[in-house]
């Protein structure tokens, strides 16, 4: 019974250990890997990111010049990121919120904006 | 006259992590024979390998387990490197190495916590996995998930300590160790504890190297065997030596993993106060070679075996994984008969079961 | 790879029986499909875990190996995962599942074959 008391005294004087999510939410880590963004401007369609996605989430259209990347299967291996000669995919820490029907996001290349069907 | 009743225990069961049945022949609460029923997460991950490029295989093999994901990724990786084969510089070796005891921390507070509450002491089980967040935060922070790290590739790794995060690494370690001191010797002195696995699920020596068990079941019984001691990586450099118990029960299981854990966190201090200068990647030419390779790593569960074979082109020809659970299973049949009917979860779950390595 | 020897299938339980009287400890068996035989090679460890030693054998696909767990009950699980997914006959497992131990009853049988072949599915959304 000794041992215990310093941890009963210290579980009884702090407080509660978890956070009262969503109202409180923890900042991510600068280092995590939250999700991938992709930029039309840069990409030139050359296809190394969707031969090397191990998820095959990523698929790309070259008679309509579009690049179709489902969010749902990407496992955030960072692997396109680093791939992409262009510097057309960027990392952000933050994961994604939520989303109750798996969305496709399907990009233009080069200038366009994207046409996000939620 | 003595009744029989047959019970399956599983697959579904709070005790057990995954799903596995067993079922039970009864004779007035003593436990009699035992099937064990598997396939219940079989997935065909070995022919999967076979389908895919073998860069890709890293991705789909660390999926395997999500508690032992770690050591599955640094085997794969070495056994393929060594079809080559490729020479690392010294860093590598140790960041594998500090990365592999980080896991290997992770997964022993998870079983201490199973295992209290495997006996209904439940806030027990609140306290060792609040200390487990703390080293679930740091591979967050070094590696950049949680669970699934992925930062193997063949040649090398993808993210490096610098440091910053070095002393940030050894300030949290502190504190890991003194909190889990602590709650290990609230646990492994108690007074009930010990009445229920002192002398519970005995495995004599002779009877552990003949079902072939691995890790710390084996270790328990007296045997000192540890693939630790082949010196891969960076164990060769490091102040090691196996933990060995003599008893062969769930206690003496129990204490070797509780002393594991406070060893794992002195060889990550003792690595990283050795770290030495050098690059992280090195070079890869061409497809893997016609070739056959094996690597043996020590998983938090016991001994892990990664089969390789090449044939020049750039999917593998064959991938074989022999996972520690798989050796420890035949170990359940031998300790169940003769138990009572309330000591069965803490039998099964001594021996740490990890049924999704088992099956792939 | 070191510590490879070439046996006949007749010498399996003999030179197992040698090597685990040694001290040794049975480790696993890797099968190989080569398209007109069957490759099977047994692991041992010994000296605490730091040597391997291999034994290979190669039989036709329709040939009998004998069992190793007479010897050690630690090669039952991989001898029926042998027979059920690579169509290898064993004779005389301790506890013989009969090809229902990973597999359920409507799964394509012997999968790990060559001649099966392994098409990715295709991934719904």
């Amino acid at each position: 019974m000794p041992v215990m008391l310093p941890t009963v005294l210290r579980n009884l004087l702090d407080g509660p250990a978890t956070r009262l999510y969503p109202i409180q939410v923890r900042e991510p880590f600068q280092n995590a890997r939250g999700h991938i963004v992709f930029n039309d401007d840069k990409c030139t369609l050359c296809s190394v990111c969707a031969l090397r996605c191990p998820a095959e989430a990523i698929s790309i259209d070259k008679e309509s010049r579009t690049l179709s990347f489902h969010p749902a299967r990407c496992i955030v291996c960072e692997v396109c990121v680093l791939g992409c000669p262009s510097d057309a995919i960027t990392l952000i820490y933050k994961w994604r919120t939520p989303f109750s029907r798996k969305p496709v996001e399907v990009h233009e290349a080069r200038g366009k904006k994207p046409r996000t069907p939620m | 006259m003595a009744t029989r009743t047959v019970v399956p225990f599983g697959p579904q069961h709070p005790v057990l992590p995954e799903p596995i049945q067993l079922r039970l022949t009864y004779e007035d609460e003593k436990v009699v024979e035992v099937t064990p029923v598997i396939g219940y997460g079989h997935r065909g991950i070995e022919k999967a390998c076979e389908l895919n490029e073998y860069a890709k295989n890293i991705y789909l093999c660390e999926r395997v387990c999500g508690i032992c994901s770690y050591q599955h990724s640094a085997t794969v990786v070495e056994a393929m490197e060594r079809l080559w084969p490729l020479e690392l510089t010294p860093r590598i070796n140790y960041l594998r190495t500090i990365w592999s005891e980080m896991a290997r921390t992770h997964s022993h507070l998870l079983w201490l916590g199973l295992l209290a509450d495997a006996f209904g002491f439940e806030s027990m089980f609140m306290q060792f996995w609040r200390i487990r967040e703390k080293v679930l935060d740091l591979l967050e922070q070094t590696t950049g998930h949680r669970v699934i790290q992925s930062v193997n590739i063949v040649g090398g790794l993808r993210r490096d300590i610098d440091e910053q995060q070095k002393r940030m690494i050894v300030g949290v370690l502190a504190q890991v160790r003194k909190e889990s001191q602590s709650l290990i010797k609230a646990l492994i002195h108690d007074y009930t504890v010990k009445k229920r696995t002192v002398g519970v699920g005995i495995i004599t020596k002779e009877q552990a190297v003949s079902l072939g068990c691995v890790g710390p079941t084996l270790r328990a019984s007296g045997i000192s065997e540890d693939v630790r001691l082949t010196k891969y990586h960076a164990y060769g450099e490091l102040n090691f030596e196996p933990i060995v118990e003599s008893a062969g029960d769930c206690y003496a299981r129990a204490a070797v993993r509780a002393r594991e854990l406070i060893q794992a966190i002195d060889l990550q201090l003792e690595a990283l106060s050795k770290l030495p200068e050098g690059e992280i990647a090195v070079k890869v030419k061409g497809n893997p070679p016609a070739n056959e390779a094996v690597m043996r790593t020590e998983a938090p569960r016991g001994e892990l075996f990664y089969y390789a074979k090449g044939n020049g082109t750039r999917k593998l020809e064959r991938m074989k994984i022999r996972t520690p659970t798989y050796a420890n299973l035949p170990a359940v049949l031998v300790l169940l008969p003769g138990c009572q009917l309330a000591d069965v979860p803490v039998n099964v779950l001594s021996i740490d079961p990890c049924i999704s390595c088992t099956e792939r | 790879m070191e510590n490879l020897i070439k046996i006949d299938k007749s010498a399996i339980v003999t030179e197992g029986k040698k090597l685990l009287d040694a001290g040794g400890k049975f480790v696993t068996a890797v099968c190989n499909d080569l398209d007109a035989e069957m490759e099977v090679t047994y692991f041992f460890s010994s000296n605490r875990g730091t040597e391997m030693q291999g034994l290979r054998c190669t039989v036709a696909k329709d040939e009998e190996v004998p069992s190793l767990t007479g010897e050690t009950l630690a090669a039952v699980l991989i001898e029926n995962e042998l027979q059920e997914l690579f169509g290898l006959k064993v004779k005389g497992i301790a506890i013989d599942y009969g090809g229902n131990m990973l597999l359920a009853h409507d799964s394509p049988t012997t999968p790990m074959l060559k001649e099966k072949k392994a098409e990715p599915k295709g991934v719904e959304n």
